[in-house]
């Protein structure tokens, strides 16, 4: 077990095709190599070289764990994997959480493309500090420099060059060092063997020049190199020890480069994760205390305090569940106790293990910082599980409501089975997928975040789960809402025998003011001197939650919504919970169409990129679509232009764009809003609507 | 206050004023100034007060980076709302944002037609029904005397108002006493109205002046200055 300030976990993230796959591979087999050479040094004292049969053998390897731990010098790395589309972004955020710093792949021919926008976002917003590696060097087109300027135009990164290449695309032959100062070249028959010498004479006034930018850009946030290049007595250690200030401040990217395909790089890469890269005790990570209304706490990483663990990812594997975590305080031992705060579960650890490349090591502890796995723990994925006497959660409870629904049909009783396992296997992995059977129609009905979110489910039914499954046409998640206030003074009265019911609740409801977050509800008390005696508030309250639960318009759940009670009357007898909440469940009933309700749909915003000459389809695409124009940038033969569209109007877009664009365009999308939906549509939503449901009645 | 109040009681109104009623379509106008002094900002106001009054407007960058536009609308959006605390400003700043598009052009030195041509796609493929277009740090010293042509043309076939910021490329450029630098001079034919912007220490504002108008080569100082801490245009 390593010390925690030689732990990294990082993530590898990448647009497709930047060639993320071939740089985890060489990571591995760089890392794995250097323990192996290291090892046979220690036993016979040679070194061993690589046969080719070996070397096939261990490019064979590919992450396809979760989290893959490897070794680079004496530093513990876990690398983890990031899904790439836009459409899981629930995993995407949640593997986010887990690392402490990223390496941002980019081709040095493609550039900032749109899905490094959205992933930087996201970053963004989980401060993760990154690196960035160039990759791809060997191209055709291969411009480094231009895609470190794109990293600061479009991403507003303060992108630094670590590096310079020595030559390009057919002659890449290796990179100079900006702080050594010295060309490396990688040699042997896969690159394993590091030759350092002088910078070729023809490139020496460029390394010059790049170092001095590079020392200028650095010494922004460091005051002690700032110093020391005004004194002239710049080290190597000052550079560094400002590099990795900088990089975990978020002040500074430092950029390297290589190809990963031409063994090119890759080493000086794995130097600079361990040397930038922060460790886990250099993160700040915070938990909601759960018994104290949800504050937020801040974890420390002490192996001494009680543990605080998350359920990041869950994998089906041939001994059973394994539920990878992360240990963000205390430490864990076989046989533990632990709980989960979600389901109130207590369990104890059983097998606790580490995910190699190529093999699964028993461990009998892991401790703060660390990734490990977890078998056969009953959890769904995001959980917390605490020491027993703390009451923790890690992700805030707060789950982004789906916004399409796909209806399933499966084929026969054996597909049905299976689809019936699929499903529950997915929701306990997925938060964001959600699945029911419609009451009304008795189908099978699954939701998600996207199109490709529920078909991507469907596929995995198919492969997995060989459940044949016929699927409807998706369906949007629409809301409801009220547009205007009003009042409301309603009285309910049964008697019909035994004790009868009273409860009378007067007051408003009106919508909510539009902000940022979008709130769904809110209840205010302003009943006065004891009309309603204090213990029948609740009801009421209870009473319009459920009112809002299903609309009448379009028979999906209203938001945006203040419910207001200001006066009302009980009665010694007849009053109760229940009459009160009938009341406020009435009293809604019966205001709701007063006060005009609408309609509102998801907008989505939609990132479509591709070659400038087809701008104006892309433009067009969207108008045709009710889609609003947010920007549009340009940068040479490529453009990319950012949109919010109605998710109603996105259905079969790709296969759109795919024609309009002759396959050069691609598109992403994640919810943006929910936003009013114009009366036309609103109209035909509504006469669709009365119309399954009277053939659902006449059933 | 409610929107009609609000675009009544702008800075703006007066702004108009000094120019006789506005701009108007088919022709240039064009503030300019040293670096720092807030053209953006300034750009941004006119642009949002035009928003305000639903117009369509398309900004025009050459930063590379369109997060940074959009806040500057967000920024003066917000100031402008706080101020005269606009009612139901969420949902008003929603709806003016479907009639604002901002193109980016990130390549270095994209030519004119490229630009203009873009623009051309988006009004026409787009539907997107421009009123004005706002060029945020055009290179309009260096820009030749055609550029600038085509671009006049344009903004008549288009039937549009066309602002420009412009600051000098070159460190050497002389500023005269409006703060307008001797190369604009070139074009000056072309130009319908110039603005020069200039920070007067002692009042501690942003001083415009309205360099050109129509034929006037008048200088006058208008009814607006900059605030140099909101970097709005006041009275």
């Amino acid at each position: 077990m390593s010390e925690i300030t030689k732990m990294r976990n990082i993530g590898i993230s990448a647009h497709i095709d930047s060639g993320k796959t071939t740089l985890s591979e060489r990571i591995l087999f760089y890392s794995n190599r250097i323990h192996a050479i290291h090892e046979v040094r220690g036993k016979d004292g040679v070194g061993a070289t690589m046969d080719s049969m070996e070397l096939e053998r261990e490019r064979g390897i590919t992450i396809a764990s979760a989290a893959t731990n490897v070794t680079w010098k004496d530093y513990s790395i876990n690398v983890i994997d990031t899904p790439g589309h836009v459409d899981f972004t629930i995993e995407v955020e949640r593997s986010l959480r887990v690392l402490d710093g990223a390496v941002l792949v980019l081709c040095s021919v493609a550039g900032v493309q749109s899905q490094s926008i959205t992933v930087d976002r996201q970053m963004k917003r989980y401060r993760v500090p990154r690196i960035a590696f160039i990759n791809k060097c060997d191209r055709t087109g291969a411009n480094p420099v231009r895609v470190k300027n794109q990293l600061i135009e479009k991403l507003g990164l303060n992108a630094v060059l670590m590096q310079i290449p020595i030559g390009l695309e057919d002659h890449l032959e290796g990179v100079v060092d900006l702080i050594t100062m010295k060309a490396i070249y990688f040699d042997g028959p896969s690159g394993e063997i590091l030759r350092y010498a002088e910078i070729p004479e023809e490139l020496k006034a460029e390394a010059d020049a790049k170092r001095e930018e590079m020392l200028d850009a650095i010494s922004l946030s460091s005051d002690e190199l700032m110093e020391a290049i005004l004194e002239e007595r710049v080290t190597e250690d000052i550079i560094h020890r400002a590099v990795r200030k900088g990089t975990i401040a978020l002040e500074l990217v430092p950029v390297f480069m290589g190809s990963a395909y031409k063994n090119k790089g890759i080493q000086p890469l794995l130097d600079a994760v361990v040397g930038y890269l922060p460790n886990p005790t250099e993160v700040t990570n915070t938990a909601l205390d759960l018994d104290d209304e949800e504050r937020v706490v801040v974890l420390k990483s002490d192996e001494n305090l009680p543990a605080v663990i998350l359920g990041f990812k869950l994998e089906d594997g041939q001994y059973g569940q394994l539920t990878y975590i992360r240990i963000y305080q205390g430490k864990l031992k076989k046989g533990d106790e632990l709980i989960n705060t979600r389901s109130r579960k207590k369990f104890r650890v059983g097998r606790l293990v580490r995910m190699h490349s190529n093999a699964m090591e028993d461990i009998n502890e892991a401790v703060c910082g660390d990734i490990a796995a977890l078998f056969g723990v009953d959890c769904a994925s995001g959980d917390t599980f605490c020491h027993p006497s703390l009451n923790y959660s890690l992700t805030s409870m707060y789950v982004p409501k789906p916004v399409i629904s796909l209806a399933l049909s499966p084929a026969d009783k054996k597909s049905a089975d299976n689809m019936a396992k699929a499903l529950n296997r997915f929701t306990k992995e997925d938060p964001t997928f959600n699945t029911y059977v419609d009451a009304e129609s008795n189908q099978t009905i699954i939701q998600g975040m996207g199109e490709l979110h529920l078909e991507v489910y469907v596929e995995r039914m198919r492969r997995e789960y060989k459940a044949i499954v016929e699927t409807d046409k998706p369906e949007v998640a629409y809301r409801e809402a009220i547009s205007q206030r009003a009042d409301f003074n309603y009285t309910h009265r049964k008697q019909t025998g035994g004790s009868g019911q009273f409860a009378r609740i007067a007051g408003y409801i009106e919508p909510l003011e539009e902000t940022e977050e979008v709130k769904e509800y809110e209840f205010v008390n302003l009943i006065k001197g004891g009309v309603i005696p204090t213990d029948y508030i609740p009801s009421c309250d209870k009473g319009f939650q459920l009112a809002i639960k299903k609309g009448t318009q379009l028979g999906f759940p209203i938001v945006g919504v203040r419910a207001v009670i200001n006066d009302g009357a009980y009665h010694a007898v007849d009053s109760s919970d229940q009459a009160f909440q009938t009341a406020a469940l009435a009293a809604f009933r019966e205001t709701y169409d007063r006060a005009k309700p609408v309609i509102l749909e998801p907008i989505m915003k939609v990132v479509v990129e591709g070659p400038t000459e087809f701008q104006g389809n892309i433009f067009g695409s969207i108008n045709q679509r009710r889609g609003i124009i947010i920007s549009s940038t340009e940068d040479g033969l490529a453009c990319m232009v950012e949109a919010e569209v109605p998710l109603s109007e996105m259905f079969g877009y790709s296969t759109v764009l795919r024609s309009l664009t002759q396959g050069k365009a691609e598109f992403t999308m994640e919810l943006a809003k929910y936003s009013r939906v114009p009366t036309s549509i609103s109209e035909e939503l509504k006469k669709n609507y009365l119309e399954k449901r009277r053939q659902e009645q006449g059933k | 206050m409610e929107i009609q109040e609000l675009n009544a009681l702008s800075p703006l109104r007066a702004f108009d004023e000094s120019l006789d009623g506005g701009l108007g379509k088919g022709n240039l106008g064009v503030l300019v100034s040293r670096h720092g002094i807030g053209k953006t900002a300034c750009l941004v106001h006119l642009a949002t007060d035009k928003l305000f009054r639903n117009e369509h407007i398309i900004h025009v960058s050459f930063s590379g980076n369109v997060e940074h536009v959009i806040n500057w609308y967000k920024e003066v959006f917000r100031q402008i709302s706080e101020n005269r605390s606009l009612a139901d400003a969420a949902s008003i700043y929603n709806e003016i944002l479907a009639n604002r598009v901002v193109m980016n052009f990130s390549q270095e030195n994209v030519s004119i037609e490229k630009v203009l041509s873009s623009l051309e796609t988006l009004i026409r493929q787009g539907s997107f029904n421009a009123d004005a277009v706002m060029f945020d740090g055009y290179k309009l010293t260096v820009a030749t005397e055609d550029d600038v042509r085509k671009i006049k043309q344009f903004a008549m076939d288009m039937r549009l108002e066309v602002w420009f910021s412009v600051s000098p490329v070159r460190s050497d450029v002389q500023f005269d006493e409006n703060g307008v630098p001797s190369t604009i001079l070139r074009y000056e034919q072309l130009i319908d109205v110039l603005i020069g912007l200039k920070y007067n220490e002692a009042m501690d504002k942003v001083i415009m002046t309205l360099v050109k108008h129509g034929e006037s080569m008048d200088p006058k100082p208008m009814h607006v200055n900059l605030n140099p801490k909101t970097m709005l245009i006041s009275e």
